[in-house]
């Protein structure tokens, strides 16, 4: 079983390392990629300094691109499942190798963690606050994304994702560049994917800021409906046909 | 006031001589400019066509009135001069949604050219890995 976990890095040079090392210590066996995506910092040389596979792209994309340039190097280098976590320490790797568990385990193609899925862990948690602005999103994007797969997802926008095969190559052909999270699990899911959520703990961000602002977020908020809404009459691959 | 009780109690508004005479004028010089862009080759030649048919409905307008007296009846609008603003701003809003069309294509194309060149690195740099003994177990060790 080999696997990839990768690492979109846009401008993190500060917190990269030590993602890196936490990766290390707790996803033992895996090869780590730092997707660079056109950062204007150090990134890519503190990830060669760490010692792991970097992709620089040679400007700044946004994330889909970063993500879908990983899944394209796991589904070409033949990887088994890869795994994806955010590079500024909101992520701990113990979490994402628990995620990868349940795709080497078979019992989904996509697993995605979620900050909200257990709420008595929420409710006693110190560890993650999200703002006002975050939590009307996510409320927003909970409810569109349900209605839309009719599964129950709480935590639309992570960023902590494992996935096999099937997904890899879906998502190295399809994956919005705008709005890569929660169109993707609209896309997994009518593809006929098995899509689930497991219950994370994730922490403050080490480095730098969140992009929101509420201007922004109110915008961010519309445009994803809009996407959701248009993905509804995408049509469809028929994943289910290349198992 | 006045002229606007005019306009609604003509049968029709036409076009002047010297509206035809200037629109053909204009057509003319905007075709010569496309021609001119393609031969130094600032507009390729796939994306020129769509002006100069825009040049040549501009010319046809100018030259057989009637064409535009046609659009104005099937629209229902009194004055010729509102069919032919109506015309170029159809005309004009396909054309904007045509680059847009074209801008998303090639926005898809560059980034995945940017994906192939990063991607290429990276096998690369694990090429090197392998054949420097030192394989990405090594690498993990000496971080």
């Amino acid at each position: 079983m080999r696997t990839l976990v990768f690492i979109p890095a846009w401008n993190e040079e500060a917190s990269l390392a030590a993602v890196v090392a936490d990766v290390r210590e707790h996803i033992a066996g895996a090869e780590i990629l730092v997707v660079d995506d056109g950062s204007t910092d150090a990134t890519t040389a503190r990830a060669r300094e760490c010692g792991v596979l970097v992709a620089t792209l040679p400007f700044n994309q946004g994330l889909g691109a970063a993500l879908q340039t990983g899944y394209l190097y796991a589904l070409r280098e033949g990887y088994d499942c890869c795994a994806h976590l955010d590079a500024d320490g909101q992520h701990p790797a113990v979490e994402v190798a628990r995620l990868l568990n349940e795709v080497e385990a078979d019992r989904a193609d996509l697993v995605i963690g979620s900050r909200y899925r257990d709420p008595d862990a929420v409710a006693a948690s110190d560890d993650y606050k999200p703002t006002f602005s975050r939590r009307i999103g996510t409320g927003v994007f909970r409810f569109f994304l349900t209605l839309a797969t009719r599964q129950r997802f709480t935590d639309t926008t992570s960023g902590m994702r494992a996935a096999n095969r099937r997904v890899m190559s879906l998502f190295s052909e399809n994956y919005s560049p705008d709005f890569a999270e929660i169109e993707s699990l609209q896309l997994a899911v009518r593809e006929g994917l098995r899509v689930e959520e497991v219950p994370v703990r994730m922490l403050e961000r080490a480095g730098g800021s969140s992009f929101l602002t509420p201007l922004r977020s109110a915008f961010f908020i519309f445009k994803g409906v809009v996407v959701l809404l248009v993905g509804q009459f995408r049509p469809r691959r028929h994943a289910e046909a290349e198992r | 006031m006045s002229g606007l009780l005019l306009a609604a109690q003509a049968t029709q508004v036409h076009l002047t001589s010297q509206t035809r005479i200037v629109a053909a004028l204009i057509a003319v010089f905007f075709m010569l400019l496309i021609l001119e862009l393609i031969r130094r080759n600032r507009l390729q030649e796939r994306y020129s066509v769509i002006w100069l048919l825009a040049g040549v409905g501009m010319l046809a307008f100018a030259a057989f009135p009637g064409l535009l007296e046609v659009i104005a009846d099937v629209m229902g609008v009194r004055d010729t001069n509102v069919a032919l603003f109506s015309v170029v701003l159809l005309l004009l809003l396909g054309l904007a949604l045509n680059f847009s069309v074209i801008m998303s294509r090639q926005a898809a194309q560059i980034t995945r050219l940017a994906q192939e060149r990063a991607l290429e690195k990276a096998r690369e740099q694990a090429a090197e890995e392998r054949s420097n003994g030192g394989s990405k177990s090594a690498a993990s060790e000496r971080a």
